[in-house]
């Protein structure tokens, strides 16, 4: 009897473990199919902000950015090595400009207007992209069968969007996860700071100044968004336009509590509003709110115009601005 | 015809140009308090006066300016004030330069652009934006500076290189100067490719605007304007026996070579001082002259001040579009003059000659 038991114990053990392992190794051959049919599928149909398809058959090995926000989008991903091109104006998370001087990566020229002979003789299998200026040469290079993918988000979900659409193409899908998580938080925490404010302070984004023009943002830029999120109103949020040209006159007339200043708008040479001072002694400016409480900020001019990987930087950045007493 | 006759003649046209000069000048200053009252901060017109009377010493006890927001009194004093002088300095100043160009070269095409002038501006302009940002002179800003000096070093490189012994017929210098100034602009186009930011500065410049113009830019460029207007004023006879030809006008005592050259210096002063403070305005030193001489006719004494005043009305009314005619899209959106010029000016321009419906010429 207890013989008898023993090998029928043996049998039925040999057999549930047969049948337990085969269970399982077929259920994890055959998730692994799915989540292979499921990358396959992915990587066919990246649908990019404009509604655009591009299918790739594999993870690109080089790729190329014709956009600061692009190139700080793959490097935030870890894809240092992959990335074989930018342009003339991206400048972090490294000094590309030594990069290029020293041939570790190449240069396509100027963001406007890349030089479609040295895109073709990195031969990408992936370009990146940015809309506005760069129409005519994305269209140019997807009739020359390139693959692009156009990144131009029109708000902050959106870039966070791009960074998985980016995550999906390059097989970075758990980082895109890991980076959009904590910048969520991170603007989340803000947002729940901010909704505290005893106050809402008007701001003032200077886009552009000089003798003949002065230029702001409407509420279909940008940084009206960010200006929002971190607990002000952009005094031009009324107005359905992205970058317009307005005049002195409005901006006193709205009379701005807080004056936002770029350092430069793509990241070279001296601001073009010279120094807080002469901002200040503009004529009439005097009557201004801002002006008058010494609430004019510079912020980085990169880093507030970039829908990239350091929105939550600007958003923390002018939050403290806005709100100093909370932080 | 009896000397009675030729007298009363005389007399009839001097106090028919006087009215008509009148009536311009109220015209001007119409238009000025018009314009006052132009732009998107809403402020009432009593309130405009008290604020305008509280600078007159003497006025200045009977107003009640309590009531008064500062910023309204900036944006009137600051902001619109200076605008329109400025509208009304360049309007004038580019129509008496084009009456003159017109006049000197017997052709209906001159301008400021035929002499180099304004692509002279254009280089220097282009120049200092691009490596000059903080460089000021005599509390003007470089740009105003380098646009005045490079428009008449332009002007002086197409006199000189266009100069045949002791004369300089004019078809040499309208060739050379169309030369010159493709070249000259042909360095503002690569200028312009290298600009990277600063790129911007230069094609607004290039339209020509003056939203952001300040009370010392006025009176820095007010004497080169005033000195040169009145001073070719004194040229209109000369002008008129020149459009004779320059033959008659030397049998007739003109001394054609020197008024040629005083007047395309005049000329290119006063557009050099008006382009230092706007940019390249076009197409008011082209069209004025025309216009007014359709209306008025074509004696240059009183064609030059009639034009000037016709000029300063018109750009100031074009500025006034330039603030209000794109509200309807946003409050707050303008547009540069120099498009407002082009863009409204041809059409009227065209009108105008079409309901003239006869021949015509300068």
């Amino acid at each position: 009897m207890r013989k008898i038991n023993r090998k029928y114990v043996i049998i039925a053990a040999v057999v549930a473990i047969v049948l337990i392992a085969s269970a399982a190794f077929l259920y994890i051959y055959y998730q692994g199919q799915a989540t292979e049919a499921e990358r396959i599928k992915v990587l066919q149909n990246l649908v990019d902000d404009h509604d655009y398809l591009t299918s790739l058959s594999s993870y690109p090995e080089k790729i190329v950015s014709l956009a600061p926000s692009c190139t700080e989008i793959l490097f935030a991903l870890g894809l240092d090595d992959k990335v074989k091109a930018i342009t003339d104006y991206d400048n972090y998370p490294y000094n590309f400009t030594a990069w290029i001087a020293a041939g570790n990566i190449t240069s396509v020229g100027d963001f406007s207007d890349p030089n479609l002979e040295v895109i073709a003789s990195v031969d990408p299998d992936l370009i990146l992209a940015t809309a506005g200026v760069q129409g005519d040469t994305i269209d140019t290079l997807r009739a020359l069968n390139y693959k692009v993918l156009v990144l131009d988000p029109p708000s902050v979900a959106g870039v966070l969007r791009d960074i998985e659409l980016v995550g999906n193409a390059t097989g970075k899908t758990a980082e895109a996860k890991t980076l959009i998580n904590s910048l969520q938080s991170r603007i989340d925490a803000v947002a729940e700071k901010v909704a505290n404010a005893a106050s809402k302070p008007t701001v003032y984004y200077e886009v552009w100044y000089d003798p003949t023009s002065l230029w702001s943002a409407g509420s279909k830029a940008w940084q009206n968004e960010l200006i929002e999120i971190a607990g002000g109103t952009n005094i031009f949020a009324d107005q359905p336009l992205d970058y317009f040209l307005s005049s002195a006159e409005a901006v006193i007339d709205r009379n701005p509590d807080v004056i936002l200043l770029p350092s430069s708008g793509m990241g070279f040479g001296p601001p073009f509003w010279g120094s807080i001072d002469e901002v200040k002694a503009r004529p009439g400016w005097d009557s201004i709110s801002a002006v008058q409480n010494d609430q004019l900020y510079q912020v980085d001019g990169d880093v507030i115009a970039r829908a990239g990987p350091r929105v939550a930087d600007a958003i923390e950045a002018l939050a403290q601005f806005f709100h100093p007493e909370l932080f | 015809m009896s000397k009675d006759n030729v007298e009363s003649t005389y007399f009839r046209r001097t106090s028919r140009w006087k009215l008509i000069l009148v009536l311009l000048i109220f015209a001007l200053i119409a238009t000025v308090i018009i314009s006052i009252n132009v732009g998107y901060a809403q402020i009432s017109f009593p309130d405009i006066l008290t604020i305008l009377a509280k600078q007159i010493p003497f006025l200045n006890g009977f107003t009640a300016s309590s009531t008064i927001q500062p910023s309204a009194e900036s944006i009137i004093l600051q902001i619109r004030l200076p605008r329109i002088m400025a509208g009304v300095l360049v309007g004038a100043a580019l129509a008496a330069a084009g009456v003159l160009y017109q006049g000197v070269f017997k052709n209906p095409m001159a301008d400021s652009y035929v002499l180099g002038v304004s692509a002279g501006a254009a280089v220097g302009a282009s120049f200092s934006i691009l490596f000059g940002v903080s460089f000021v002179f005599l509390g003007l800003r470089l740009v105003q500076v380098a646009a005045f000096l490079g428009a008449l070093a332009a002007m002086f490189l197409v006199y000189n290189i266009s100069r045949v012994g002791s004369r300089v017929p004019v078809a040499t210098l309208l060739l050379c100067g169309i030369a010159v100034n493709f070249f000259l602009f042909a360095v503002v186009g690569l200028l312009e490719v290298v600009a990277g930011d600063e790129l911007h500065s230069i094609v607004f410049w290039l339209i020509g605007g003056f939203s952001n113009v300040l009370w010392k830019d006025i009176w820095a460029m007010l004497p080169f304007i005033v000195i040169g207007v009145v001073v070719a004023y004194f040229y209109a006879r000369d002008l008129n026996l020149l459009a004779m030809g320059e033959e008659t006008a030397h049998h007739l005592g003109v001394n054609v070579e020197r008024s040629k050259q005083i007047l395309l210096v005049l000329a290119s002063m006063i557009t050099a001082a008006a382009v230092s403070i706007c940019g390249l305005v076009g197409f008011v030193g082209l069209m004025i002259p025309h216009v007014t001489r359709l209306i008025i006719g074509p004696d240059h004494r009183i064609l030059l001040p009639t034009s000037t005043i016709i000029g300063a009305i018109f750009l100031v009314i074009c500025d006034d579009l330039a603030r209000v005619v794109a509200t309807p899209f946003a409050s707050t959106l303008e547009l540069p003059v120099g498009i407002i010029t082009m863009l409204f000016g041809a059409p009227f321009f065209i009108i105008l000659f079409k309901r003239k419906k006869q021949s015509y010429s300068v």
